[in-house]
């Protein structure tokens, strides 16, 4: 056979007939590729390159498949069996949404109320002092006059904050529990958290009832 | 024409088939020059947005689409169905039966670009990712396809002889495979669309379908064809060819879903796509391994298919490379894998394209090229192009994807960081278009030639070498 000489740019000549490419072709196809015992190095090659590719895919999918779970989107989670797991929520954060969403409007955000009108929370002792008293002005709102760090004060009522009949704001014993904590927190104060057991018990005490007075609540 | 059986290797199947495959050809290379001004048009206005941005019909969403419609549906798909035809026709050992059927086929084909691409610029496109012609135009897509098939599927059912070859097999699965690509897409997004991100996943199954079920074996069949028919020799390693066939077919759809990867999907599905990946480097090792014989010889199809065979193959490296995660973090929805892309349909199926039109012409028109110089322009300015595009675009794209990881920096210097690449994406884009021109002219000069000479001078008998039989390897 005659080497072509591609010399020319404009035509490529063919070094072969059609059906020479297709007889030997055919013929190719038909051997096995170590005939005769020869063990070629290519074909043992390709046979570990396939499988080797064949084992990382397989190995690749099984690890990163997330089980072909329809819901798991990081391919390195595994999908979650049985109870969903119980999120904990720091009171400190849900109390401070709680207070700037409700208390913010008299308190201020300072703590410090509107003298002569809404009491200071910073530093009163209604506060920082009985658990059950702190919680029942909050759940079912307070009436009448009432003297905060040796102050009167007479101008306004507080409201129902907790899940009480007459309450405006229905808020549930946990968020109460949490923004009790956050007050008795902030602004210099460092009283011990409320929880939501404490709430739970006082509201299932009490009842439903109107607003307390402060005569009331110190007997 | 006057006495074929002298000459071998023009074959009877050439002379019937002539008109119909240089309208194929001559029609993907029109749609190649106007994709080749569009790609211009929109890369200017990555750098310089004010660029014909007043105008609706050329705003930068809408030219984007009309330039991966124009490459892939104008350019891709007419060469890409000729080089199928003229190999079944070649192979088959009998000229092409109801050529008139490609015909009409090709001139629908070619209307219903045109009037998608008016659809496109007009706003009425899609917002599929290589779908974006309008719904009204799809199933006349479909219908002038089938059209254009026949030809092949009857070359291939009446072959004379029993054997076959991998080129046959390429031609005959990207001329049967891609009617039920595009019916499929259709059903699921145009027609009764699928809902929410599913969309996405059956965009994303098509893109990567058309890139590895219909492009990449309508390149492979003509240069599996080329390659042996000018080296002389069959081709090594042959005898695991059908493997990396079935291997392409099988896997070559799964990888899509690494178009997702970072997407809101289900994570096994980009999973599933990496390791298909991967499995696909061993097709791509047997191509290479098949047609080695590429780089031992000089020629102009050589050339051509010499480079697109290395781009075809770094190609999937780089696709494999980049379903790692890690990786993907970098560069997934950057210039990056618009590099990619480029690199894979510029620079690998393009380039084939090429390689095989520069071997089939002579022998559709019984003479040689008409300027051997204008072969060696096209060829330096591509490959320059095509270098330029890829690597700048990829530079460009690492830029932008750790730009975007990091908070700190603004938009504004980002688009800063990566305008000098973009620059040069410019000036790739310019020189590929000029290339494209020397070859669109070139092919013009070369079917006057053949259009003004006698008819009993045809074929130029002189010319054409009397092919000898191949050399068999011992075993």
């Amino acid at each position: 056979m005659s080497t072509p000489s591609n010399q020319d740019p404009r035509l490529d000549q063919a070094a072969a007939s059609d059906e020479s490419l297709l007889a030997s072709h055919e013929k190719l196809l038909g051997t096995q590729p170590d005939e005769k015992a020869r063990y070629k190095l290519v074909p043992l090659t390709l046979l570990f390159f396939f499988s080797g590719l064949i084992f990382f895919a397989g190995t690749y999918l099984n690890r990163y498949s997330g089980l072909f779970d329809p819901h798991i989107y990081n391919e390195n989670s595994l999908p979650t069996t049985g109870a969903a797991v119980a999120v904990k929520i720091d009171p400190l954060v849900l109390g401070k949404k709680q207070y700037e969403a409700v208390c913010i409007t008299c308190h201020q955000a300072t703590g410090l109320g509107q003298p002569g009108v809404f009491p200071p929370l910073a530093g009163s002792e209604w506060v920082n002092g009985s658990d059950d008293r702190l919680i029942r002005v909050v759940v079912y709102g307070l009436q009448g006059p009432i003297k905060v760090m040796g102050v009167d004060y007479n101008g306004a009522a507080m409201p129902a904050i907790g899940k009480v009949a007459g309450s405006g704001f229905n808020l549930s014993d946990e968020k109460i529990a949490a923004v009790l904590t956050y007050i008795r927190q902030q602004w210099g104060n460092s009283t011990a958290a409320i929880t939501t057991e404490q709430v739970a018990a006082v509201r299932s005490k009490d009842g439903d009832r109107k607003a307390y007075t402060a005569a009331e609540l110190l007997k | 024409m006057s006495s074929p059986s002298t000459h071998a290797e023009v074959t009877a199947a050439d002379t019937a088939g002539r008109w119909p495959l240089l309208l194929l050809f001559a029609s993907g290379l029109v749609w190649l020059v106007v994709s080749g001004v569009l790609a211009l048009v929109a890369s200017i206005q990555l750098h310089s947005p004010a660029f014909l941005a007043d105008c609706a019909w050329f705003t930068h969403g809408r030219v984007t689409a009309l330039v991966e419609t124009t490459f892939v549906y104008g350019w891709c798909a007419n060469a890409g169905v000729g080089i199928a035809l003229w190999v079944l026709g070649r192979l088959g050992g009998s000229p092409l039966r109801a050529l008139n059927w490609a015909v009409v086929g090709t001139l629908f084909w070619n209307a219903a670009i045109a009037l998608g691409l008016i659809g496109i610029a007009t706003g009425d496109a899609t917002s599929f990712s290589l779908l974006q012609m309008p719904g009204y135009v799809q199933p006349l897509l479909v219908a002038a396809y089938v059209a254009m098939s026949v030809s092949g599927i009857l070359a291939w059912n009446g072959r004379r002889t029993d054997g076959t070859f991998a080129s046959q097999w390429y031609a005959v699965a990207a001329l049967f495979i891609f009617p039920w690509l595009l019916v499929a897409a259709q059903a699921m997004l145009v027609w009764s669309p699928v809902r929410g991100v599913l969309q996405a996943v059956v965009d994303g199954w098509y893109v990567q379908s058309v890139l590895s079920l219909w492009l990449a074996p309508l390149a492979l069949a003509g240069a599996y064809y080329v390659v042996p028919k000018a080296t002389g020799r069959a081709l090594p390693s042959y005898e695991f060819a059908p493997l990396a066939f079935w291997t392409l077919l099988f896997v070559g759809s799964f990888s899509g879903g690494r178009h997702l990867i970072g997407g809101p999907v289900p994570a096994w599905l980009p999973t599933l796509a990496n390791a298909a990946c991967w499995m696909l480097l061993f097709h791509f090792s047997v191509v290479a391994l098949n047609l080695r014989g590429v780089f031992s010889r000089g020629g102009t199809a050589f050339k051509f298919i010499s480079f697109g065979l290395s781009a075809y193959v770094l190609g999937s490296l780089l696709d494999a490379m980049t379903s790692f995660r890690g990786v993907a973090l970098i560069t997934q929805f950057t210039y990056f894998a618009t590099a990619q892309q480029q690199l894979a349909l510029y620079g690998g199926i393009s380039m084939l394209f090429f390689g095989s039109i520069y071997f089939a012409m002579p022998r559709l028109t019984g003479r040689s090229w008409a300027s051997g110089a204008l072969v060696r322009g096209h060829a330096a300015l591509t490959i320059l192009g095509v270098l330029l595009l890829v690597v700048s675009l990829a530079v460009a794209g690492w830029i932008q994807g750790h730009d975007l990881n990091n908070a700190k920096i603004a938009y504004a210097e980002l688009s800063a960081h990566t305008r000098p690449w973009l620059l040069v994406v410019t000036a790739a884009y310019s020189i590929l278009l000029f290339g494209n021109l020397l070859l669109f002219v070139n092919f013009i000069l070369s079917v006057c030639s053949a259009c003004c000479v006698r008819s009993d001078n045809l074929p130029d008998s002189s010319s054409f070498r009397q092919p000898s039989a191949m050399e068999v390897p011992a075993l």
